[in-house]
Order: C-alpha cells, then sequence, then structure tokens
C-alpha cells in the first residue's frame, strides 16, 4: 500500500468525478428523478457514437455536444411520454433509455470499421490506465493525465454551475409551479441541469464508465440524506462521501487487485446500507423509543 | 349576476379552458375592483383551481385572454403573488420554514442574484405576520398541515405583491388559524391590495368575503356578497351536490326565509 503518484492521481480523479456526480445527484434525488439520470448516462450513447463519427476522435467537442442533445433529448422524449401519451413516469423512463441506447449499440456496430470505439470502455471504464494517457502539447510538454483534466474542468464547471443557480435549482425543485409563477423558468432550469448531467456523463464515462456513473449520481445523496435534512449540509456531507469512496475505493481495489471503479462503486454501497440500517426504522432496531426518521418516509 | 367594473386589476376575458378537449372552463368573462377580499366558490371540479392557475399563466387557455393592471402576466410577475394548493409540494424537502419564506423574494431578486440580509429580512417580517416567527428555523418536514398552511401565506407576503392568488389556503387549517388569517387578509385589501381566494367553507365566506365569485364549469355569479350570496345562486352554483346541499340549507336557515315558501 503506498501513497506514490499515480495512486494520488487515480484517487483525485476518481473523487472529482464522484463530487461532480454528487452534486448533481442531490437535486436529481430533491426533485426524485435519479432515474432520469441514469436514463441520461445510457441515452447519450448515441450521441457519443456520432459525434465520435463526425469527428473521428473519442476526445473531441463534437462528442461532448452529440451527448449533451441526447441527454437533452431523452429528457424531452420522458416528459412527452408521460405527460402527451400518458405513460407512467417509470415506465417512459426504461422505454427511452432501452431504445436510445440499442439505437447506440447498433451504431457502433455499423460504424465499427470507422470508430474505434471500445463498448467496454464505454460501459465500464478503467480508470486504472489513466496515469498512462497523458495529455502532451504539440510542443512536447507533459502536462499529466488527460482524464484528471476533463474531471477537472468537470468539477470546475458543476461546482460553478451549482453556485450559480443554487436558489434556481433548490426552488424549482421545491415547488416547480411557485417558481413558474413568480417568473423564474423551471423548465429552463431543469434543461440546463439535465444539460450539465449529460456532460458529466459523458466527461466520466472514459474513467468509471455510463453504468457507474449511475451510482455516483444516486448512492452518496441518497446516503447523505438519511444523515442531514438540510441542503447545504446534504452537499457537504455528499462531497465527503465523494472523497471517501475515492480513497477507500482505490486501496480496496489495489488490495485485491480488481476494479478501482466497480470497487468505488460497492464502497458506496456498503456506505449506504451501513447508513441505512443506523438511520432507518428497523422494526427490531429501536422498539419503543425509536425515533421516526421522515427520509425513509418518502 | 355578473358585475363588470371600471378600472379592474384583474380582467378575464371570454377564457375557456380544457383538458384533452373536455372542458374544465366555459367562456369565464369577469373583472375585479382593486383592494377587496376575493371568494371563489364552487363545488369541487368546477374548475376554481384551473382558472387560478390560468390566471397565473400556468395553463393555456384554449380561448380568451387575462389582463392583470392592464397589462399581460407576463409583464406583470413581480406584482402578482400565488400559493399553490399545500398538497403540490413535498414537505419532506430539506430546508427550514426561513429558506421557504425567503423564496417569495426570488421573483424580484432575478437570475444569479443571491437572497440577502434586506430578504431575510422581508421573509422574517412575513413570518411574524403569519404569527410564526418562532418557527423560522424548524425544518419544513417537522411542521403541522395548518403551520405549512402559514409558511406557505408567508411566502406569498414575502412577494410584497399587489394582487395575491390563493388556491385552498384554508385547507386542514383549525378555525383559530383560519380567522386569524381571514383578519390579515382583510387588512391587506384594506391596505389596497387584491386578495383572491379558493375556498370551500360558505358560512366563513359569507363573514369575511367582500366580493363572491361563483363558478361550477361556468361563471355563475360574480360580484359584491350581499347581492351575490343568494338562495338562488348559491343553487345554481351547488345544485345537485347534496353534501354541499345541506351547507346551503344551513345558509338560508339562518338567513331567516323558507326555500318552501319560495
Amino acid at each position: 500500500m503506498t501513497l506514490d503518484t499515480n495512486a494520488l492521481l487515480i484517487i483525485l480523479t476518481g473523487a472529482l468525478i464522484a463530487i461532480s456526480c454528487g452534486f448533481l445527484g442531490v437535486f436529481l434525488l430533491l426533485r426524485k428523478m435519479s432515474m432520469t439520470g441514469d436514463a441520461i448516462s445510457h441515452a447519450v450513447l448515441p450521441g457519443i457514437v456520432i459525434g465520435f463519427f463526425v469527428s473521428g476522435s473519442q476526445r473531441s467537442l463534437e462528442v461532448i455536444i452529440g451527448a449533451g442533445l441526447l441527454g437533452i433529448l431523452s429528457t424531452l422524449m420522458i416528459d412527452a411520454l408521460r405527460k402527451k401519451a400518458k405513460v407512467q413516469l417509470d415506465a417512459s423512463i426504461g422505454i427511452t433509455f432501452t431504445l436510445l441506447f440499442a439505437i447506440g449499440i447498433i451504431l457502433i456496430n455499423l460504424f465499427a470499421y470507422k470508430v474505434d470505439l471500445d463498448q467496454e470502455c464505454v460501459l465500464y471504464g478503467e480508470i486504472a490506465y489513466l496515469p498512462i494517457d497523458l495529455w502532451i502539447t504539440p510542443s512536447g510538454l507533459n502536462l499529466g493525465p488527460r482524464i484528471t483534466w476533463l474531471a477537472g474542468l468537470n468539477f470546475f464547471l458543476v461546482t460553478g454551475f451549482i453556485y450559480l443557480l443554487f436558489k434556481e435549482l433548490s426552488l424549482t425543485s421545491f415547488d416547480e409551479h411557485f417558481s413558474s409563477a413568480i417568473g423564474i423558468p423551471a423548465k429552463g432550469v431543469n434543461m440546463a441541469l439535465m444539460s450539465m448531467v449529460s456532460y458529466t456523463t459523458v466527461s466520466s464515462f472514459e474513467s468509471v464508465g455510463a453504468i457507474l456513473v449511475v451510482a455516483l449520481l444516486v448512492v452518496p445523496p441518497s446516503t447523505a440524506y438519511l444523515w442531514t435534512k438540510s441542503l447545504i449540509p446534504l452537499l457537504r456531507l455528499t462531497a465527503a462521501l465523494g472523497i471517501l469512496i475515492a480513497i477507500l475505493g482505490y486501496y480496496l481495489a489495489y488490495w485485491i487487485d480488481s476494479s478501482i471503479a466497480g470497487m468505488m462503486v460497492t464502497v458506496a454501497g456498503v456506505l449506504f446500507i451501513g447508513s441505512a440500517l443506523i438511520k432507518g426504522n428497523w422494526p427490531l432496531g429501536h422498539r419503543g423509543t425509536s425515533h421516526s426518521s421522515p427520509a425513509f418516509d418518502s | 349576476m355578473i358585475t363588470q367594473v371600471p378600472h379592474p386589476v384583474l380582467e378575464v376575458h371570454d377564457l375557456t379552458v380544457s383538458y384533452d378537449q373536455h372542458p374544465v372552463l366555459w367562456n369565464v368573462d369577469l373583472s375585479l375592483p382593486a383592494g377587496q377580499l376575493v371568494g371563489i366558490l364552487g363545488p369541487n371540479g368546477a374548475g376554481k383551481s384551473t382558472l387560478i392557475k390560468s390566471i397565473m399563466g400556468l395553463i393555456q387557455p384554449t380561448s380568451g385572454f387575462i389582463k392583470i393592471f392592464d397589462k399581460p402576466i407576463q409583464e406583470v410577475r413581480t406584482r402578482i403573488s400565488y400559493v399553490p394548493q399545500r398538497e403540490s409540494v413535498d414537505w419532506n424537502f430539506p430546508a427550514s420554514v426561513l429558506d421557504v419564506v425567503v423564496m417569495g423574494t426570488y421573483g424580484k431578486l432575478g437570475l444569479f442574484r443571491r437572497p440577502g440580509k434586506k430578504e431575510v429580512q422581508i421573509a422574517q417580517d412575513a413570518l411574524e405576520q403569519v404569527g410564526m416567527s418562532a418557527f423560522a428555523k424548524r425544518q419544513i418536514s417537522e411542521l403541522s398541515g395548518g403551520q405549512q398552511q402559514r409558511v406557505f401565506i408567508a411566502r406569498a407576503l414575502a412577494q410584497q405583491a399587489d394582487l395575491y392568488l390563493m388556491d385552498e389556503p384554508f385547507a386542514g387549517v383549525d378555525m383559530a388559524t383560519e380567522t386569524a388569517i381571514f383578519q390579515l387578509l382583510q387588512d391587506m385589501a384594506r391596505a389596497g391590495k387584491t386578495v383572491l381566494v379558493v375556498h370551500h367553507d360558505i358560512h366563513s365566506a359569507m363573514n369575511f368575503f367582500e366580493w363572491v365569485i361563483m363558478l361550477n364549469l361556468h361563471l355563475v355569479a360574480s360580484g359584491p356578497k350581499d347581492q351575490v350570496m343568494t338562495e338562488e345562486l348559491l343553487r345554481k352554483t351547488y345544485g345537485g351536490k347534496l353534501n354541499l346541499l345541506t351547507q346551503v340549507t344551513d345558509l338560508i336557515r339562518k338567513q331567516d326565509f323558507n326555500p318552501l315558501k319560495s
């Protein structure tokens, strides 16, 4: 067990991604839209493939834009299915993201001869290869791992987004009608949030994979919500959990020689189960003197 | 019995609203004077909430238009306040009472700007007015139904508007609180504000409102209380709804006229 530069970089990157996802996940959770985050993380696949096909590179702006557009499209589609076709929310999420994800898979196969896009990488990611994937400027200057820079940029943008729109995000999460009534565009704020989720998903899929991004969007905020009932502490605790998950995930994976991303999410899951055992209303736990925890009612 | 007024604060013109081609409001045409406490009465499904939501621009009408202070809603949003039904939000949301009341000031603040000392002061004054100052730091999940309702009213007060639209603010509120809030609303009306309240109880409507709108898909009546709270119009509004008819007969008994004679 060592603390070398590589370990530090991997932990830093993991923590940055976990915090970015966690911050957005808090608002998804409060809007009861956690599964929309799931849907977006899968639905962006065709956008990634098309962006890749257009630009010929996995690292281009086109990929981010393609994914962002597909993310918004999936949000609109879920909303339209629910409101216009009167489909239940969970069903419309299921229909939308599986359809778009399947289209993505077909596109990968169709363009396979032109596109060197590794499905395994998109789905599972591999944060361990991060130290050998360096950002080297045309003049030959080595700036360090490319994915760490991407995660840092993502973290910076997500934090800035939430800082600037904190008031709007919290109001529209609490009371959409009231916010529309007083002239704060609830739909616009929602679209902005969904765009950030799409961008974050794409930015993170190379390192932790599309599936595990979902876990980072959902699990740390849900864990934190078991412990606190105020918004600011909720965000702080989510961030702290993100850092803890990255550190524990890395060392446990190192120890049993397994996938770092997989271990990060396992740690997140274990932390959640532990919190739920402590804070939940279990019939056997505190009989008689049990304090009801409203978090579990919803 | 529809009284139109000159220089109205609110005018609704030929408003028709439908959900899936099923009309819920039909050809409503009314105007309201300033500085009045206005009650909207009608049975369940009469379109009372729909009328409020259409006025707020939350629902697109099938036809007709609405003018507030002689302007379309988009131009005067900061002058209008809205109290949605209490059940329309999740009260487990992680926020304190003060947090929610400060939200009332967000409309005037505009995008990106954060609430400061001034906004917090406005919110605290609003809480004072509804008698909830002691609860400022409490989490909203720990409030009773009546307290939640008062928080919503305080949030509307913090908006410092000129026209208030309240969707059933007395649902789940005890009599003492209801009377206290009604007195607050009367004070506001005296100060020149116009307050529209969707209401269910005909008895308290008789006591507190100055102007009454009666709705049952169509507009049955809109005018000063003394002129519209008649047996005939109440029957027209609630006709056929048995349990409500009992309330109407109660009212008639109170007013000392016998329906069997007329």
